[in-house]
């Protein structure tokens, strides 16, 4: 008898942190861009042949950006409210990311999100931008080290 | 045996379900209830919110070739925390005192606050105060409060800071007022005189 009671107990003490841990686990920048087209009845643009420009980034700078995805919405009419908009993405980005600079204007015009994630010895970095009627979303991996280095370089010659 | 099972099973439970909320926090404050009636009230808002592992991974960022970005990074890397908040109002009467000093009481809860400047400019109402937290003696924590009539700033820095260190931070979004403050207490002897008052501990709750 004791055992019967022991085998539910033990389901649902495993099966809820499983479920509130899952929960995080999912989402990604689709799920942020698909979630923002059915919110605000838009339609985002993917860049074409994405795969090459990710292939050049990744060799140009020799590693220091890889993974990057990209979004464009054009004719974004809608009335958004920074708040929603905020809790949204943070919802969908999935777990482990912190946002980090949020610049919100209260008639819904401008709005940008910074969010950022640890990615191992990488930084994940996602960014999205409303300005008038556009929206950029844009997701990349960085490498700190590779591109500091990359942006010393730019530095010398600006001094020049 | 089955009992201790049944135990473990429900503490390694308990232990997940603990951690799931505690990520979100990032050892920096939650944002107070007046700053929600803020940001209802601004037309502009820009938040800024590091916490200790963002500020690690971004000192990656400096390369640590020359002595002042080398010093930077041992600065940011020390920190705990970093919270910037901004508002932006379309027209002057926006926030009143109250709302300035349950900002203050808000943000300096937790700690030793020691008032390095309180300035105070009558004909146009605009307020700046600089408090120090103070942990066995040591800067743990500075606290910027910057009132203006149209504008509201708030930086809270937490962890070991020194004010020669202060405009290492100012590059980083909305910390150029920390170069004025170094500035500040470094350089104008006249307007420091008026300004800054000794440090007189305040007490909050728990650390």
């Amino acid at each position: 008898m004791k055992r019967l009671v022991l085998i539910p107990i033990c389901f649902f003490a495993l099966a809820v942190p499983l479920v509130v841990l899952a929960n995080g686990v999912q989402g990604g920048f689709d799920q942020v861009v698909s979630s923002i087209e059915s919110r605000y009845h838009v339609h985002a643009d993917r860049i074409p042949l994405l795969g090459l420009v990710n292939f050049v980034a990744r060799a140009s700078t020799r590693d220091g950006v890889r993974g990057m995805h990209v979004a464009e919405i054009e004719d974004f009419n809608a009335d958004v409210d920074g708040e929603e908009l905020n809790k949204l993405v943070s919802a969908k980005l999935g777990s482990g990311w912190e946002r980090v600079i949020r610049e919100t204007s209260r008639k819904g015009a401008d709005q940008t999100l910074i969010f950022m994630r640890p990615e191992g010895s990488r930084m994940g970095l996602f960014v999205l931008d409303l300005g008038g009627h556009e929206m950029d979303v844009v997701q990349m991996s960085v490498d700190p080290d590779h591109l500091s280095e990359k942006l010393g370089q730019y530095e010398h010659h600006v001094k020049d | 045996m089955k009992n201790r099972v049944a135990i473990w099973v429900l503490g390694l439970a308990g232990i997940a379900l603990a951690v799931a909320p505690a990520r979100a926090q990032n050892g920096l404050p939650m944002p107070s209830p007046v700053e929600k009636e803020l940001a209802a009230r601004a037309s502009n808002v820009t938040e800024v919110t590091l916490g200790k592992n963002m500020l690690g991974f971004a000192a990656k960022f400096l390369d640590g070739k020359d002595k002042d970005e080398e010093a930077t990074r041992h600065l940011i890397e020390g920190l705990d925390g970093i919270y910037v908040r901004e508002y932006e109002f379309d027209k002057e009467g926006q926030y009143s005192a109250v709302d300035i000093e349950k900002l203050r009481t808000y943000f300096q809860s937790g700690g030793e606050w020691s008032s390095i400047v309180h300035e105070h400019d009558k004909r146009s109402g605009e307020t700046t105060d600089v408090m120090m937290k103070m942990v066995n003696g040591q800067p743990h924590g500075l606290f910027v409060l910057d009132a203006e009539a149209r504008e509201l700033s708030i930086v809270l820095i937490l962890g070991p800071v020194k004010m020669e260190d202060l405009s290492k931070l100012s590059g980083i979004g909305g910390l150029g007022v920390l170069g004025d403050i170094d500035a500040d207490s470094h350089g104008n002897a006249n307007r420091n005189k008026d300004k800054v008052k000794p440090p007189k501990a305040k007490t909050g709750g728990d650390e």
